[in-house]
């Protein structure tokens, strides 16, 4: 009769419990801990991740999003990927890279509704209330329209043009018979799908989607 | 040895899986997304486990994810409890094939005990609450597999070896036997399930081959040893591999059967 | 940058070493300047008929980069990304460079001898069994001017068939005859700085912003100097030009013709034209009404003018009250009221701007008349920022195929075969018998390929155009280039196109400043260039082409030239006097371009005004000097509304209207090949009002079926585009050359111009 059968039902000594029970798994547990903590940053500690439409807040989507991938195969211009494993904790998350497939804000949202777990939030209707993130013109300097070249190309193919992205023309100093005509985006109304990121015309973008920066309040309304 | 009707029932399931895990790369789309979260065939399933790391995590409740999340739970406590892990993961077929190749190379012996894995799901638990990310869903190898069969990443493919290597080398199906939190989650629901295995002692000649072939031999001991008519362990998985092992058909799968 | 010592130092050296190279015809001030290893020259941009200057870069034998040119009057060193991009135009992966030969389904290479000589056998041939009428040359608005004179030289003084037609034909005909119609004379009498000394700015049926980019720019830039500026955008869809006009005024198709003569009806109901310039500059006319649409193959058209007291035009004008106009466009009567109150304010300077929306029109020439006429009935014509301006699409629409007069009807400088004086002017340049020169134009554009269809063309050589991209009506003509019977379709080009796929000769050809070439641009501006790079693999210039094919033909004698481009420049010259002037080739190769007429050193920038344009005596004040049939008058024409060829009904309820956007150039066979400019925008898309999709259950990317009893066509469907559709229309750009959308157009034309209406047919929309 195995030690096992003399014990009886449960089958375990207190010093087995320990030793074989909860000792050396967890030992490997632990061990296997040790190696996976590296990936375990904060949340936006590796940058934005530009998440699919309904995105609820970066940490909040973390929690709720388990990498079930049906808005990766649900998006019909295949822009949702999934994160890799530089991405930390957000491994297997869907993320999207604008400037190799941005979002084409698809009236009926298919990816917000195939999300099950409330990451993405299926009750979103509208394009418009989307947000997830904003575009910014980093380069300034690079950009052709504001070096008074007719670029505009971001704002030609915004999606919500004349809402989001306007021209604002200037007149242009250096010929001084041509104006500038300015891209300016619009906060509260971008919704940060990246099409702007992805025609640019430069090599490297100059106008990017970033992380929408808080609006902070003050009391000047004009 | 008389056709193993469970056994080939089971290894069609397995295959089904797979197929569909990997049916998006070929545009199939009766079947959308992975174990943690689908629709086959426009039927919401959500694995349990993550459905209550999401809500621990992220503090959103979406009615009806818990509502999938709880049919799928019932489904399985109707059926068994670990029958997820024998008839629908894929890291257990994957440990299955390792085990085959642990037998030929006659390496590791030991083995860890089973409890421990229902430990590691109240870590995970707890880790989820504290920290806000699902740990479990994070970490997971079979969220590795179902991507790497969907999507490739080398990363996925190299932490499945490296758990088949564990298992070949040093302790028998440890992730299976004490380390899966969901084989944790899912042995809990087993343990009060209507589906069961039965045991004839007539009929039994105490030849042992059922608990060779058994991956959780311990589940068998009660019968064996101490005249128990069922298995009662929730860490049982259903698999029927004793079943269809016993030359003497002293073993049966029942539902709602009573002594 | 200054250049260092070294630099200067190897940047001479080059020079002399260059200029040393090319025999001196490049001269010192060619090499504009040298920097790290990089060869500087200047070239009109190869794009649209604004007429940017660039400076291009070459390094190796290559163009390495290109940059507006600082020292351009037309655009200050500005482009478009169309022209930001020149550097990467001509290297696409599959630049055509060998001679390739039809065997069958595939295209096989040949050598240049093999194929000229094919191609002279087959022009031999078909001239001795069905005579000279059976070859043609469709050739092209984007030719160089030696080109152009080249092919009119050959085919016109040589081969003796009038069967010569530019592209210009699809786009600026309709320009021309109103142009010759009102002032006998083609190309504006305004020039660029119009749009920096006006205030009031009409725009009709142009979609400027996108299409002449840099031109837009400056008039932008006049508003932001002057807030007293107006722009004012006619259209039948909302463009980005009419986002930044001031006023975006909607009508319905083809009533731009009804809105005109409303506004002259105001005009001359109210007296607030200018009576004294009426009486001393301007006639009145009529023409035949009713006078069809060109759907049959051979239409023929002339008109009947008729002479029109200012009563009888004040009675034709009766009809086209506001409210009958109002009622027929769309546009409330208030606003006509408005509009023609601006056009005749007498503190304003007042000009209109148009391009396709008025010249791809089946009343094309009427329209262009039209407008004139509101000009002329307030005497806001000819002054520096008053003036109404037809904007050219091509980059040399006016100097090649206008000014040469590549067309079946024309000689060079606004001559025509039908006069005999005309034709004896050419021949005596020519150095060929006044009999070689046919007398009646064969074929427009249009009808050039219904003959091929028909089999009384045989042999066509197209070169430096897409026309099995672009003719309207495509289908009936594509298949038609490839009916056999004795067709020969000969295509000269630099990529493949949807053109030479059906060609059964290709040559491979140099391309802007693979060669050295003159453009002019929309504003009269000549521009020249020197070639800098040579062509790819075999490729050879088309000019080189036209002077083989005349040597194999015998016609070698028309080519005696040592230095072609220059000799047939001057010889051209001799055309041009009497108010056309251009000036010495050397002139060209100095100047960032000149304005003609060019006359004592000086351009001309307003033509007929005095004190601008040097034909205009003192104390005339201004006078239509060309238009010596009318005593130096222009004519104002009393042309009424009729309507389009196709009209929307009960099957085809939507309209169909064509065009370009700012990234892409016509068919897109060099923009397509820029990476750049495909990202920015990558396929045709039907633009369409939501209320209109919503009705059909079609949604935003979603995909739509356009028919027409001409063809059908898949789309996506884009509802929030940069141009948004007005309800019961539907717009598709027509760069693609996977959605031939052209295969829906309907080939009617203008009679007077020949000029296909791309703008209006009727379609069906459907979910797909």
């Amino acid at each position: 009769m195995s030690e096992r059968e003399q014990n009886g039902n449960s089958g375990c000594t207190r010093r087995q419990f320990l030793k074989g029970g909860v000792g050396v798994p967890l030992a490997m547990a632990l061990a296997g801990g040790m190696v996976t903590v590296p990936f375990l940053k904060r949340a936006d500690a590796r940058g934005f991740y530009l998440r699919p439409p309904g995105a609820v807040d970066e940490k909040r989507f973390l929690g709720a999003c388990i990498r079930c991938g049906k808005c990766v195969n649900v998006c019909p211009y295949d822009s949702i990927k999934l994160a890799g494993p530089d991405a930390g904790v957000s491994i297997g998350t869907p993320v999207i890279r604008p400037r190799e497939e941005p979002c084409y804000l698809c009236p009926d949202l298919p990816c917000a509704r195939a999300c099950p777990s409330g990451a993405l939030d299926s009750g979103l209707q509208e394009i418009e209330k989307v947000r997830m993130g904003t575009a910014v013109i980093v380069d300034r300097e690079n950009c052709l329209s504001l070096r008074g070249l007719r670029c505009e190309v971001c704002y030609s193919n915004c999606p919500l043009i004349d809402k989001a992205i306007t021209i604002e023309a200037r007149h242009n100093e250096r010929t001084g018979v041509h104006s500038i005509m300015e891209p300016v985006i619009h906060r509260e109304k971008c919704v940060g799908c990246g099409i702007c990121e992805k025609t640019c015309v430069r090599e490297k973008p100059v106008i990017v989607v970033q992380k929408t920066p808080p609006k902070l309040e003050d009391h000047y309304e004009f | 040895m008389s056709f193993k009707r469970w056994t080939a029932a089971r290894r069609s399931v397995q295959a089904a899986v797979i197929l569909l895990l990997g049916s998006p790369l070929v545009g199939q789309s009766f079947f959308n997304g992975n174990l943690a979260a689908a629709d086959l065939m426009g039927l919401p399933l959500v694995d349990p486990l993550a459905a209550t790391q999401a809500v621990l995590a992220s503090r959103i409740v979406v009615p009806a994810f818990l509502v999938s999340a709880s049919a799928v739970a019932l489904f399985y406590f109707l059926v068994g409890g670990r029958t997820f892990c024998a008839w629908i993961c894929p890291v257990y077929l994957l440990t299955e094939a390792g085990d085959a190749l642990r037998r030929r190379t006659g390496l590791a012996g030991r083995t860890a005990p089973l409890a421990t894995k229902k430990w590691l799901l109240l870590i995970v638990l707890c880790v989820t609450v504290v920290t806000g990310l699902p740990l479990f869903e994070i970490l997971s190898p079979i969220g590795m597999f179902a991507r790497a069969v969907a999507y490739g990443g080398y990363l996925a493919i190299s932490c499945l070896i490296g758990i088949v290597l564990v298992e070949v080398v040093l302790s028998r199906r440890i992730w299976c036997r004490s380390l899966c939190p969901l084989g944790g989650f899912y042995s809990l629901l087993g343990r009060y399930s209507p589906t069961r295995v039965w045991f004839t002692p007539s009929r039994c000649t105490a030849c042992g081959a059922c608990a060779r072939i058994c991956p959780v031999e311990e589940v068998l001991e009660p019968s064996l040893g101490r005249g128990e008519l069922r298995v009662v362990s929730g860490d049982c998985t259903r698999c029927g591999a004793c079943v269809d092992i016993c030359p003497h058909r002293a073993l049966t799968m029942k539902s709602f059967a009573r002594h | 940058m200054p250049l260092s010592r070294r630099d200067f130092l190897k940047a001479s050296a080059a020079a002399a070493a260059l200029a040393a190279a090319t025999g001196g015809r490049l001269g010192a001030t060619e090499v504009e300047a040298a920097e790290g290893g990089i060869r500087w020259g200047k070239a009109p941009c190869r794009f649209c008929g604004t007429g940017c200057g660039v400076l291009v870069g070459v390094s190796n034998g290559k163009i390495v980069a290109t940059k507006g040119d600082p020292a351009a009057p037309v655009n200050k060193g500005l482009n478009c990304i169309k022209g930001y991009f020149l550097s990467k135009v001509l290297y696409g992966k599959d630049r055509l460079t060998k001679p390739l030969i039809r065997k069958g389904n595939r295209m096989v290479e040949a050598s240049w001898a093999e194929e000229m000589e094919l191609i002279a056998s087959k022009f031999k041939e078909s001239i001795t069994k069905h005579g000279p009428d059976s070859v043609a040359i469709f050739g092209s608005g984007q030719w160089t001017v030696f080109e152009g004179y080249a092919a009119a030289k050959l085919f016109k003084g040589g081969i003796g068939t009038n069967n010569i037609e530019p592209n210009a034909r699809f786009c600026m005909a309709s320009a021309v005859t109103g142009f010759m119609t009102t002032f006998a004379s083609d190309e504006p009498m305004g020039c660029y700085d119009d749009l920096d000394l006006g205030d009031t700015y009409f725009l009709w049926g142009a979609n400027m912003a996108e299409c002449h980019p840099v031109l837009f720019s400056r008039l932008i830039d006049n508003r932001l100097k002057n807030p007293n500026v107006k722009i004012i955008d006619f259209g039948t869809r909302h463009t980005r030009t009419s986002q930044m006009a001031d006023k975006y005024i909607r009508f319905n198709p083809q009533t731009d013709l009804a809105l005109l003569n409303g506004i002259a009806h105001i005009i001359v109901r109210d007296k607030l034209y200018d009576e004294n310039f009426i009486k001393k500059h301007v006639v009145f006319k009529k023409g035949k009404t009713n006078i069809g649409y060109g759907l049959e193959d051979k239409f023929k058209f002339a008109d009947d003018p008729k002479p029109l007291t200012f009563d009888e035009y004040r009675e034709f004008l009766k009809p086209y009250t506001p409210e009958y106009v109002a009622k027929l466009s769309g546009v409330p009567a208030k606003t006509i009221e408005e509009v023609a109150k601006l056009y005749a304010d007498k503190s304003r300077k007042v000009n209109s701007l148009w391009t396709m929306g008025f010249n791809q029109h089946v009343r094309g020439t009427w329209v262009n008349n039209l407008v004139y006429n509101v000009h002329l009935l307030t005497g806001k014509i000819c002054k520096p920022g008053e003036n109404p301006m037809s904007l050219t699409g091509q980059p040399s629409a006016c100097g090649t195929a206008r000014e040469v007069g590549t067309f079946t009807h024309r000689l060079p400088a606004d001559m025509v075969v039908t006069n005999p004086e005309h034709r004896a002017k050419a021949a005596e340049i020519w150095g060929v018998d006044v009999k070689k020169i046919p007398e009646k134009p064969t074929y427009h554009a249009t009808e050039m390929f219904r003959a091929l269809d028909r089999g009384d063309i045989k042999v066509l050589w197209v070169q430096v155009t897409n026309p099995f991209q672009s003719a309207p009506n495509l289908s009936r003509y594509r298949k038609g280039a490839r009916k056999g019977d004795g067709r020969f379709v000969i295509v000269s080009d630099i990529y493949p196109t949807r053109s030479t796929e059906l060609a059964d000769v290709i040559l491979p050809s140099a391309s802007w400043v693979e060669k050295e070439g003159f453009f002019g641009n929309a504003e009269r501006r000549g521009q020249q260039w020197f070639k800098m790079v040579d062509p790819p693999g075999e490729a050879r210039n088309d000019l080189w082409q036209l002077m083989e094919l005349a040597r194999r033909l015998g016609h070698g004698k028309l080519f005696p030239y040592k230095y072609p481009e220059k000799e047939m420049f001057e010889e051209y010259r001799r055309f041009t006097g009497g108010g056309k002037d251009l000036a010495p080739y050397d002139a060209y190769v100095k100047a960032r371009g000149l304005r003609w007429p060019y006359v004592n050193g000086k351009e001309t920038l307003w033509r007929y005004a005095e004190g601008h344009d040097p034909y205009v005596k003192t104390g005339e004040g201004v006078k239509f000097y060309k238009n010596k049939a009318n005593d130096g008058r222009a004519v104002i024409w009393a042309r009424p509304y009729e309507p389009a060829a196709e009209v929307p009904d009960r099957q085809y309820p939507f309209w169909l209207c064509t065009g370009r956007v700012l990234e892409h150039w016509h068919t897109g066979t060099m923009t397509g090949r820029v990476p750049e400019l495909k990202r920015a925008y990558g396929a045709a898309v039907c633009e369409l009002h939501p209320e209109d999709a919503k009705k059909l259950g079609i949604k935003q990317g979603g995909k739509v079926k356009l028919t027409s009893r001409r063809g059908s066509i898949v789309l996506t469907a884009d509802l929030r585009g940069r141009g948004k559709a007005e309800k019961g229309n539907v717009f598709v750009a027509f760069f693609d050359e996977n959605k031939l959308i052209n295969e829906l157009c309907i080939d009617a034309y203008c009679p007077i111009s020949g000029e296909p209406d791309y703008k209006k047919c009727a379609v069906k929309v459907e979910k797909a």
